[in-house]
């Protein structure tokens, strides 16, 4: 069994290695130049656990009854039972125990904290952003991941991607990675880059007018940032904040694919 | 005989001419040491040593050392005496009534036996392929940033040394949550005393 799923390992990673590897040869062959590129992968972490899938649940359920089988009685439990046979031998009338009445039984106390329980209200995990279903909003889809696009022109289309900007000369592309950053983001947006390394990596040519001798397409080295707290602007920049399956309607092919492997699964 | 008076015996045999001279110095570049011997001043006379009975010095003595073996004696003591841990002791009341505590439930049917194997040979075959979508997405997020790398290291070197080098801003590294419901906006918890009841031990 362990063999066969290091054997589904190795299949799964074959076919792209390979084709990296075809990649590395094009690009040695003929001496073209490209435009280095740097995007963010900007991703706010899920706020609350996702809820747990049928077998999650069901183990839940035989662990809570194992620990109840081991456990000993509480004190609690004593009582209770306590009042119990008390209550039973006053309806039998053989006993004048005026004190039983006066005290808080067990059984109050349950209903005392059940009570206060039912008066607090939970956070709920839907909220308006989600019923009007606000893609600009960070409060939305809780218990998803949920990623920056931005609406940028490349060529003359306009297209939803990670935003991006051009490195400037005497930057490093972490340095054009903070900038790219702050120029989408403004002022009011904390967020934290992890690491000096980009984490993903895209190219595309240009249309055969456009290309020239300076540069024939654009590499984009994507780093990955998280969100961690602030809102971006209003107005100015035309954004969405996208769980993964949005993610997958919106992007184009092949960017998706650079995209989605930097990124975990949900 | 003094050895202020022998020096100066000796110092007479002494080749260096420059020894009689009035000029002292402290230190000296020839191959003998010019050095000043002067007698003590001032020092008050030794005084007689008090002669102690023997059978005294014993029983103190003795006392001594019957102090340190009571001192280890404690410290002995001491040492199988550990600080307790309350979450770990389980107090004697308890212990005692264990029987009264008991839940004497009744055995499981075999069928809820059988059930829970099941379901507990399902829970391990799910956390297994769980643990196996792990391991090949920790794969792709690595073999992602590989290829970014080599692919910048084709475009420039310099740029690619600039990328390895550490971020010190990232660590020390915290995160925090997920948690089971959102939080409640300018939630006010509502008022108690804190009242710290941790035992002092010495």
């Amino acid at each position: 069994m362990l063999r066969k799923s290091f054997k589904l390992l190795l299949n799964e990673k074959l076919p792209l290695y390979t084709k990296f590897k075809g990649h590395l040869s094009t690009t040695s062959l003929v001496n073209e130049k490209w435009d280095l590129l740097t995007a963010v992968c900007l991703e706010r972490k899920p706020v609350i656990t996702q809820e747990l899938n049928e077998i999650q649940k069901e183990y839940e359920e035989l662990l809570a009854e194992v620990e109840f089988e081991r456990s000993l009685k509480s004190d609690h439990e004593l009582q209770h039972e306590l009042e119990l046979k008390q209550i039973e031998a006053l309806k039998k009338g053989d006993s004048d125990d005026l004190d039983v009445n006066l005290k808080q039984t067990a059984q109050d106390f349950v209903d005392l904290c059940v009570e206060e329980l039912t008066q607090f209200k939970k956070g709920s995990k839907i909220t308006q952003d989600d019923k009007k279903n606000n893609d600009k909003s960070l409060n939305r889809k809780l218990d998803k991941h949920l990623v920056l696009l931005v609406n940028q022109k490349l060529g003359d289309q306009k297209h939803y991607l990670l935003p991006q900007g051009k490195r400037e000369e005497g930057e490093t592309l972490r340095q054009a990675a903070d900038r790219v950053l702050k120029q989408c983001c403004g002022p009011n947006v904390k967020t934290q880059i992890y690491g000096n390394a980009p984490s993903g990596f895209y190219k595309y040519k240009y249309p055969k007018q456009i290309r020239n001798e300076k540069a024939v397409g654009a590499k984009v080295f994507i780093y990955f940032a998280r969100h961690l707290e602030g809102q971006l602007p209003d107005k100015g920049v035309d954004y969405k904040w996208l769980d993964r399956q949005e993610m997958d309607k919106i992007l184009p092919a092949e960017y998706k694919k650079s995209v989605g492997q930097l990124l975990i699964d949900e | 005989m003094s050895v202020y008076s022998l020096i100066n015996n000796v110092a007479r045999l002494s080749l260096q001419t420059s020894f009689s001279n009035t000029i002292s110095r402290n230190v000296s570049t020839s191959t003998s040491l010019l050095f000043r011997a002067t007698p003590c001043l001032m020092a008050e006379p030794l005084k007689k040593k008090k002669r102690l009975d023997p059978a005294i010095v014993r029983s103190r003595e003795e006392r001594k050392k019957k102090k340190i073996e009571k001192q280890i004696r404690r410290l002995e003591k001491n040492a199988r005496q550990l600080k307790p841990i309350q979450e770990c002791e389980v107090s004697l009341a308890i212990l005692d009534d264990r029987s009264k505590r008991e839940r004497n439930l009744p055995a499981l049917s075999g069928e809820i036996v059988e059930k829970r194997i099941l379901l507990e040979k399902k829970w391990a075959l799910f956390k297994r392929e769980q643990h196996l979508k792990d391991i090949q997405l920790i794969d792709r997020i690595g073999y992602s940033q590989q290829r970014a790398m080599d692919e910048l290291r084709n475009e420039s070197e310099e740029l690619y040394q600039e990328a390895l080098q550490i971020d010190f801003q990232l660590l020390p590294f915290s995160s925090q949550g997920p948690v089971e419901t959102p939080p409640i906006k300018d939630y006010q918890p509502p008022d108690g005393d804190y009242q710290d009841i941790s035992k002092v031990w010495q």
